[in-house]
């Protein structure tokens, strides 16, 4: 999601209010995010990067509204190439994909500069990832002299954007904030740059930052676009779009040729149109809408697209700057929208089967509602925990083959699976001090370990009581009953040594010769260990050893 | 009189004062039934009680930020360079008291400043929540003890908002018996009745020719709590019921899996930014999860590869992640149902569990919440069906007025959104994502059928005032057992 800001004034120049976007825009798949007096902030989905750009959220607005009749409905361009960029082998190894274009007499005034220069920055931030996979640079053409090169070296010079004087590229990555900002994708020891130059000097440090000579004005007329990326299909994408907000700015759009080491060339930007067949039937079995082929048509032109009848389908021409448009699907969905989701009348779904509930969710309810018969109040913790909780307050030693860790957190003291629930609940004890005592609750839940190689999932219950008069008792009432409510007979209380707790006060259940959890009077190097003054008795009871999903 | 009242009373008669504690022990009766009688014997006018605090206030950490500034009086601030739209302002716990307090007026969707709002902003009034929360806060226990008296309702405010605890403590601490107190005990011996009941009392039926002697029913008793299930698992359990009442089966899948079946499958490039480390948790033990359905990954290498024209990586696909989202467990389950022969189409599935966001965790935002996920698999169903199954869902949760509006995710087409209408805030809240599975998707995973597809979160929905009215998702994970123990009832 990208968010981007344009002025209202802009739009009511046009005939769109702030009350009239509010209503078009949910119904077009865009959300309003924000309406000041000043501004009109559209959250923008990954799918439409052209959206992003002013020109063409106005022209799918004008599309769907009819209003603004939009003036070209066949993108083109003229034929003659009148750049030609000249692709070096040693780019290849690091960026190897460019397109470029020529656009004259193009009119930038008013906030149409602001709007194309936040368009090539939103766009190769989230379209392009951070411009790692597209960048983009707009240039004045009159300052650029003779055919172009685009090439990487391992240094270079050149003067960048907002400054005086000339810099090295490895300055520009450490000192410019650009640089500073993009520099990211240059590492390693020595980093090659990719940059493209004319016969005089270097045009742009590619993606980071251009030149201070053939920065653009509100009154610059002509200019030139270079794209470049890591992926093909993205820079031709990026072209077409760029290309198309041009010819709607009432611009002459030239091609570039882009010439490559091998000896070939090609042509830039395509702006080819794609051709989509959509049948009838595939239209009403996915929408469940009954609508004729000229419905079809009249809906598809609302989206923007060019429409006409082939037999029992219709015939899409997909606009080169709809680079989501993969097949029939996405021109149907456009045309559910065209014809309005508040319009399909629900259909309820045939079919009388029973539902059916997962018995281990049942199960789980169970052993729930026992405990809260019990007088136990339930806790819910999450999974997400560190070692000092999990281990270190229970006095327990551990081992990172034992358990899950996380590669990465951005909060702190999150950094692993939690292997046991009790921890969890002593914390949530130290958060309850306050409150009045006797205080028991239990959870049940997951806990994650490893047993080896292999991961193993569990579930568990834990319990915790705290209060003044708290023993060893009190917890072995609860294990006992637990058993016996889960039709267990054949158990028995053996002693047993775990450092959470007290030697002698701590027992674990066994079944059939096999321990299946763990009880007693906490140590009072545990609970002064979570912050708790009083005593403190409670255990862990495995429910079920290793969970196996049935897919 | 009580035999309580009396035992007291024999107990504390000739003593210059006596402590809970001593007549705890001397007389053998309960806490709760010493305070009970001592509650009685004062109205008498038979002892004279010395009492301490009766609650002891804490700040919580909501309490402690609280003293600078509270969210309604930074709310009333913002506003004060004009009024803004509803759908602009994210705080509902400012919106709420600043609504409560007068300060603001919400009109056509837009809050306004009142009078007394405006001055509020400029600081000409003091908010009187925040002086006594600043009294409370700096620790002298008689300033606490003055506000806990003098300022109860904003004392009681304060906890209820959850700024801060209170606990209860004994209200007594030590008894003297009056002069019409030893004269109570004189007549006492000579009063007739039963007190106490007792298996003697009952069994020898003294009571037949003695009556009873009355309590004093409007003597304070113990505040108890009932113990009960989390408001979350309450929740979902409601959920649980409406889906399973509409036909569909419970199933579950994996909380830890790999990027294939999280992302892949679902047709989410594998240079999308959500799958990056600081949107995903992705493990470093185990680093990779293997993926030993080699048909799947080959369709879905296939799906990737002609559908974004981009490298795949099956290295990547193989990374061990916790799942972002319930979703997975569907692409799970329509893999699962290539093999199914004997399924009985149209067959409804859904699944519930925990998800995970590799956030910074703050008052806004948890790293793990739990979401519900649902498919429908059949022949010719469609977008229309899609919705009637919903809006059937949100009609059983008392929402009739769900809407439908076009959304976009990477694994749907078309894809969709429920949102509801909230009349009073101006504002819509959205509800869930949902959508056609993609052909592309279906045709990987081997089913020749159509699939209808949503998820959406389970704490969100329990922040709206019709459902639970929580003031925050983080309020029911921490578990405290105050909150627990006094907090309200679905309202669904």
């Amino acid at each position: 999601m990208a968010i981007v800001a344009f002025d209202i004034k802009d739009l009511e120049d046009m005939g769109y209010t702030a009350k009239k976007l509010e209503d078009i825009g949910p119904k077009m798949g865009i959300e309003i995010e924000e309406i000041s007096e000043k501004e009109v902030k559209i959250n923008v989905t990954p799918n439409r990067p052209d959206l992003l750009d002013f020109t063409g959220f106005l022209r799918a607005l004008d599309n769907f509204t009819g209003e603004n009749k939009p003036k070209e409905k066949h993108y083109s361009i003229k034929t003659e190439p009148v750049l030609s960029i000249k692709v070096m082998p040693e780019v290849k190894k690091v960026r190897p994909y460019i397109a470029g274009l020529v656009a004259q007499n193009l009119d930038l005034r008013g906030n149409k500069l602001k709007y194309l220069i936040n368009f090539t920055n939103k766009f190769a931030d989230t379209y392009g990832r951070k411009r790692r996979k597209i960048g983009m640079g707009v240039h004045r053409l009159s300052r650029i002299k003779g055919d172009l090169v685009y090439d990487a070296a391992s240094e270079g010079t050149m003067t960048p954007l907002e400054s005086k004087s000339k810099m090295k590229f490895s300055d520009i990555i450490k000192k410019n904030e650009k640089g500073q900002e993009y520099g990211y994708m240059f590492s390693g020891k020595k980093p090659l740059y990719p940059f493209i130059s004319d016969s005089e000097k270097t045009l742009v440090l590619v993606p980071i930052v251009q030149c201070e000579e053939s920065k653009t004005t509100e009154d610059t007329k002509d200019v030139f676009v270079e794209i470049t990326g890591t992926s093909k299909k993205a820079v031709a994408e990026a072209a077409n779009i760029v290309a198309c907000a041009f010819i709607d700015l009432g611009a002459e759009v030239f091609p570039v040729t882009i010439e490559y080491p091998t000896g070939g060339a090609e042509i830039t930007p395509l702006l080819n149109y794609k051709e989509i067949k959509v049948k009838l039937a595939d239209a009403d079995r996915t929408i469940g809408a009954p609508m004729g082929e000229r419905d079809i048509i009249g809906l598809a032109n609302k989206m923007g697209y060019v429409a006409s009848q082939y037999g029992k389908s219709v015939l899409v021409y997909i606009p080169p700057y709809r680079v989501d448009v993969l097949n029939e699907q996405d021109i149907i969905e456009d045309i559910a929208i065209s014809f309005g989701y508040d319009r399909i009348t629900p259909i309820p779904v045939y079919g009388t089967a029973n539902g059916l509930a997962s018995e281990m969710a049942e199960d789980e309810n169970k052993i729930a509602t026992m405990m809260v018969g019990l007088g136990y109040m339930e806790a819910i913790n999450s999974l997400l925990t560190n070692e000092k909780v999990n281990f270190e307050n229970m006095s327990c030693k551990y081992d990172k083959s034992m358990y899950i860790t996380l590669a990465d957190s951005k909060t702190t003291n999150l950094s692993m699976i939690r292997t046991d629930l009790l921890p969890g609940l002593m914390q949530n004890l130290a958060g309850s001090m306050n409150e009045r005592m006797p205080q028991r609750l239990f959870e049940i839940g997951r806990v994650f370990n490893m047993n080896g190689e292999k991961l193993v999932e569990s579930v568990r219950l834990a319990f915790a009581s705290e209060h003044s008069k708290a023993n060893f008792a009190e917890a072995k009432s609860v294990v006992e009953s637990f058993a016996r409510f889960n039709g267990i007979s054949n158990f028995k209380i053996k002693e047993q040594k775990n450092s959470a707790y007290i030697e002698g006060r701590c027992a674990s259940l066994e079944v059939n010769g096999i321990s299946v959890g763990v009880f007693g009077e906490l140590h009072p190097r545990t609970i002064l260990g979570f912050g708790l003054e009083e005593p403190v008795v409670g255990g862990e009871i495995t429910v079920v050893k290793e969970i196996k999903y049935e897919v | 009189m009580h035999d309580y009242e009396i035992k007291i009373l024999e107990q504390i008669k000739g003593k210059k004062e006596s402590s809970l504690e001593e007549l705890e022990e001397s007389t053998g009766v309960p806490r709760d039934g010493i305070l009970w009688a001592i509650e009685n014997l004062a109205e008498k006018n038979a002892v004279d009680v010395k009492r301490k605090p009766s609650v002891e206030i804490a700040l919580t950490e909501e309490g402690k930020a609280d003293t600078k500034a509270f969210p309604e009086e930074r709310l009333v601030k913002s506003l004060a360079s004009g009024p803004k739209r509803m759908n602009e302002i994210k705080d509902q716990v400012g919106l709420s008291w600043a609504k409560r307090n007068g300060w603001i007026i919400i009109d056509k969707g837009s809050a306004a400043l009142t009078e007394e709002g405006k001055k509020v902003a400029s600081g000409k009034i003091e908010y009187e929540a925040k002086a006594v929360l600043n009294g409370l806060a700096s620790g002298k226990s008689d300033v606490a003890d003055k506000l806990a008296r003098e300022k109860k309702g904003i004392v009681e405010a304060l906890a209820k908002r959850g700024v801060i605890t209170l606990r209860e403590r004994s209200a007594v601490s030590s008894i003297t018996i009056t002069k019409s107190g030893e004269k109570l005990l004189e007549t006492a011996s000579k009063e007739t009745g039963v007190g106490a009941l007792s298996k003697e009392a009952i069994v020898g039926q003294a009571w037949k020719k003695q009556g009873f002697k009355p309590y004093n029913i409007n003597a304070p008793s113990e505040t108890i709590y009932p113990a009960r299930l989390h408001p979350i698992r309450e929740f979902m359990n409601f959920i649980r019921q409406k889906w399973l009442e509409m036909g569909f089966i419970e199933v579950s899948g994996p909380i830890i899996d790999s990027a294939f079946w999280n992302f892949d499958a679902l047709f989410s490039p594998q240079d999308h930014p959500t799958r990056e480390m600081q949107d995903t948790f992705f493990l470093s033990n185990p680093k990779q999860l293997n993926v030993e359905d080699i048909e799947a990954l080959e369709n879905v290498k296939k799906m990737h590869t002609t559908g974004w024209g981009d490298i795949w990586r099956e290295e990547l696909a193989k990374s061990a992640v916790l799942r972002t989202h319930t979703t997975s467990v569907s692409a799970h389950y329509m893999r699962k149902l290539a093999s199914a022969v004997n399924a009985n189409f149209p067959l409804k599935l859904f699944s519930i569990g925990s998800v995970f966001r590799n956030e910074s965790v703050d008052y806004k935002h948890l790293a793990e919440l739990h979401q519900v996920d649902g498919i429908i698999v059949g022949d010719n169903l469609t977008l229309a069906n899609l919705i009637a199954s919903l809006k059937e869902f949100y009609g059983k949760l008392g929402m009739e007025n769900v809407k439908f509006r076009p959304s976009y995710f990477p694994f749907t087409e078309p894809s969709l959104e429920a949102y509801y209408y909230d009349e009073e805030h101006g504002d819509s809240i959205e509800l869930l994502g949902g959508g056609i599975i993609r052909k592309e998707i279906t045709k990987a995973m081997g089913i020749d059928k159509t699939v209808l597809a949503w998820g959406g979160g389970i704490e969100r929905p329990m922040l709206n005032s019709r459902i639970f009215g929580l003031d925050s998702i983080l309020t029911p994970y921490k578990n405290n057992i105050g909150w627990l123990r006094t907090r309200g009832n679905l309202k669904v």
